[in-house]
């Protein structure tokens, strides 16, 4: 636990996080500003954060806000690290991370295609992934209907009874 | 005269784990460019449990992985705990340890087996298949079910473990150690599998930190004992004793070997848990008053991590405090590796290394999908 508030205080004193958290044993959650997650990446990269564990965003629809949550793992010390941002859900755009952590290519990606996340700098941010041929809103939003989707996609079929038994007949 | 050949490999090929697929580009027999096309096994899983209730989940996220689901309950559990602050049953905690524990061995099998499919060895699988069939008739005995068994629920486990299960329990362990010499004699003392898997498909340990590659990858190349049983304790794991294999040269035969011992080490951890539990007691907290159907799991996002076969394996769970889960995103363990991994550090191989590059990576293609 002491540990933890150290890293908070260190955290505090060189940037400005919105909110800090200790989530639970061996977690913190840190909000930050738009412009500030570029170089705290960078420090807690410096610091021993070396790994990326996920890249990953919600959809805050009442808000009108996307949060992307970088998830950070310190094997030597043994915490993890929540980094997240919100940011503007109508136009959004982000800058990457892939000349901090190159691992975040295939997350950035992953978003991009499931949210509409545009990550500049990230050279293949808009090449198919998951979805082959996909023609409406990115489906992990929360104003998605997949019901209506493959409504509007798929028609109804019609399924003709072709055998009918007869009286006596074995079905 | 060089010319490039495009070759489909999977999503049906004996050397792929599931439905994946890789598209190489090839001069000779050597990968000049491989492109990983995950989206064959994509069934929404993300999408589907922002709309189900707190519990109907359980019937759904094992299905994300095959070989080893029983790792999805457990972390969607232990986030879920966390966030609603159910205090878990002693008893539930250590009959989860054997399930996970079994469900490790199983799965270390299927894949120390599994060389054999890209090295031609028949045997192995076969062997290892049959092996772990015992395990999934213990499953079927303690949860009614042998590959999916929605037996970790939020609060502790669905039901108490059958009379009499330690000690098939115990006769399995004992069966497995007469077992395992056999494997090493069949599999990794073969000069053949040696032949295709020393020295070959070298994974150095900047590669693991630059991708996020964990598990076996990362504790064989760096030589640390990188195991979130270890780092970040879950369940019991800090009251029994265990070693983590490590290495510091990573080729294909080195993370082989190292599933070999995770076994010995599996099994170690089971007869203290049947040593060290709690012979009786509740293995289930009433998580909500009322019906369980109508719980409301309190606001908050958390980040649970659990180790599976393959590395670190988490759920990111976010809670609007309503009846559904707002968001989860899923961390399979091998992401990195099967999709970055695969376009970046494939190229360079011979095709017929590319199953070996596979199997010994820990590619598993339900997780990267979702």
């Amino acid at each position: 636990m002491n540990s933890m508030n150290n890293i908070i205080e260190d955290i505090k004193t060189k940037f400005n996080p919105i909110n800090t958290e200790i989530v639970k044993k061996n977690q913190i959650a840190i909000d930050l500003n738009n412009e500030e997650v570029h170089a705290v990446l960078s420090y807690l990269k410096s610091q021993g954060w070396k790994q990326l564990t996920i890249l990953t965003c919600v959809d805050w629809i009442k808000e009108n806000k996307f949060q992307l949550v970088y998830i950070l793992m310190n094997w030597e010390k043994s915490i993890t690290i929540q980094v997240r941002t919100k940011i503007d859900r109508d136009n959004p755009k982000f800058r990457t991370i892939i000349n901090i952590y190159p691992g975040a290519e295939m997350y950035e990606r992953d978003v991009h295609e499931f949210f509409g996340v545009t990550f500049e700098g990230n050279p293949n941010h808009d090449k198919e992934l998951f979805l082959e041929l996909w023609d409406d809103l990115p489906p992990m939003r929360k104003d998605f209907d997949p019901l209506a989707y493959s409504k509007k996609k798929f028609d109804v079929r019609d399924y003709k009874v072709d055998f009918i038994p007869k009286e006596g007949e074995a079905e | 005269m060089k010319r490039q050949v495009k070759l489909f490999l999977g999503p049906n090929h004996p050397g792929m784990h599931g439905n994946f697929s890789v598209h190489l580009y090839v001069d000779g027999d050597i990968v000049e460019k491989a492109r990983p096309l995950p989206g064959m096994l994509h069934r929404g899983f993300e999408k589907l449990m922002e709309r189900r209730l707190w519990m109907n989940n359980l019937a759904l996220i094992p299905r994300i992985c095959v070989p080893e689901p029983d790792i999805n309950e457990m972390v969607y559990a232990m986030g879920v705990e966390t966030l609603a602050k159910v205090d878990v049953p002693e008893r539930a905690h250590w009959i989860r340890m054997i399930i996970l524990e079994l469900a490790r061995i199983a799965n270390h099998l299927m894949a120390l087996g599994g060389i054999g499919g890209p090295t031609g060895l028949y045997t192995g699988p076969n062997w290892a298949t049959a092996d772990r069939d015992l395990i999934l008739d213990i499953f079927e005995e303690i949860t009614g079910a042998r590959v999916y068994h929605m037996y970790i629920v939020p609060g502790g486990v669905r039901k108490d473990l059958p009379k009499g299960i330690e000690k098939k329990i115990e006769n399995f362990l004992d069966y497995l150690e007469k077992r395992l010499p056999e494997y090493d004699d069949l599999i990794l003392k073969n000069p053949m599998v040696q032949a295709r898997t020393v020295d070959n498909i070298v994974l150095p340990e900047e590669v693991c930190w630059e991708l996020g590659v964990t598990g076996i990858g990362l504790r064989s190349s760096s030589g640390k004992p990188y195991d979130i049983r270890k780092v970040d304790p879950y369940a019991r794991y800090d009251e029994v004793e265990f070693e983590v294999p490590t290495a510091t040269y990573s080729d294909a035969y080195t993370r082989l070997t190292i599933k070999y011992k995770e076994i010995q080490q599996s099994i170690r951890i089971i007869r203290q848990v049947l040593d060290k539990m709690p012979k009786e007691g509740p293995v289930r907290a009433k998580i909500s008053r009322g019906s369980a159907l109508r719980w409301r799991v309190p606001k908050g996002q958390v980040f649970s991590h659990i180790e599976c076969a393959r590395g670190e394996y988490g759920y990111y769970i976010v809670s609007d405090g309503s009846n559904m889960p707002y968001r989860i995103a899923v961390r399979g363990a091998s992401y990195p590796q099967g999709l970055l991994g695969i376009e970046k550090y494939l190229p360079g191989t011979r095709i017929d290394d590319v199953a070996i590059w596979l199997d010994t990576m820990g590619v598993c293609a339900p997780e990267i999908d979702r």
